[in-house]
């Protein structure tokens, strides 16, 4: 994990959560541009997660390895999944599902980033 | 002739179902975790969390799903849900001792926002405003 990339991660997730909200209430079904910045957000959590497993098995030791890990999974896998949800279904509470798993993947980083600070 | 049932996973449903989901899926791999690797430490506890993870993935996939039996499934599942959160977040307020380590419902569900306190009242509400009439 690297401090500046959680920040920034956790702001692109709270835009995401945003850009889903502002969808649902101004009665618009999920379209390319959610879609494009839903691929921007986890492009960064794929790239974070990268980064933080070659670390983890270069030798940073943690309190709970298989906990982080599991975090770390789930944080790059809730946003597909709920994209995938939230246009199966074309209306305008797609945006708002989105918002859902975008907060959701916010908390994860949260914890991923408490549980490295812990360790290292 | 009766309106049918609407379905609980259409429109503002798939946001509750997506929270739903969220909980199934955090609520069991925390249990999962525990029950591996320190089951000893606090097997009440860990038991229970693996309980809430169950109850969680049977209101998504009742929520999620269509037909009368998923609709009981969901009632049955929520309505647990929120006996569950109501009877644990009152014993860990007033008993700590057995309770040495969180659950999601610990505290009402303090460690989780009280979103676990809040979301079976919604889905009963949801479940109630979709209901066969």
């Amino acid at each position: 994990m690297i401090d500046a990339l959680v920040l920034v991660v956790l702001v692109a997730a709270g835009a995401l959560a945003v850009f889903g909200v502002v969808g649902t209430i101004a009665n618009r079904p999920p379209g390319a541009a959610i879609r494009l910045a839903v691929g921007g957000v986890v492009g960064l959590l794929a790239l974070q997660a990268v980064i933080a497993v070659v670390r983890v098995f270069g030798g940073v030791t943690l309190p709970e390895t298989t906990t982080f890990l599991i975090y770390l999974a789930v944080s790059v896998c809730v946003l597909p999944i709920a994209t995938q949800f939230a246009t199966a279904e074309p209306t305008r509470w797609g945006g708002a599902v989105i918002a859902v798993g975008a907060i959701a993947t916010g908390v994860a980083v949260l914890r991923l980033q408490g549980l490295w600070a812990a360790g290292a | 002739m009766p309106e049918p049932a609407r379905a609980t996973s259409s429109g503002p449903g798939r946001v509750l179902i997506a929270v739903y989901g969220i909980f199934a899926l955090s609520a069991t791999a925390r249990a999962g975790v525990q029950i591996v690797g320190k089951f000893d430490e606090a097997p009440l506890a860990y038991l229970l969390s693996a309980l809430a993870g169950v109850v969680y993935i049977l209101a998504t996939v009742g929520l999620a799903g269509r037909g009368a039996g998923a609709r009981r499934l969901a009632w049955g599942a929520v309505g647990f849900e929120l006996v569950g959160v109501l009877v644990v977040g009152a014993l860990t307020v007033f008993d700590t001792a057995d309770f040495p380590d969180d659950t999601v419902w610990s505290g009402f569900g303090r460690g989780y926002g009280y979103v676990p306190l809040v979301l079976p009242l919604v889905g009963l509400w949801w479940l109630r405003r979709t209901r066969p009439r």
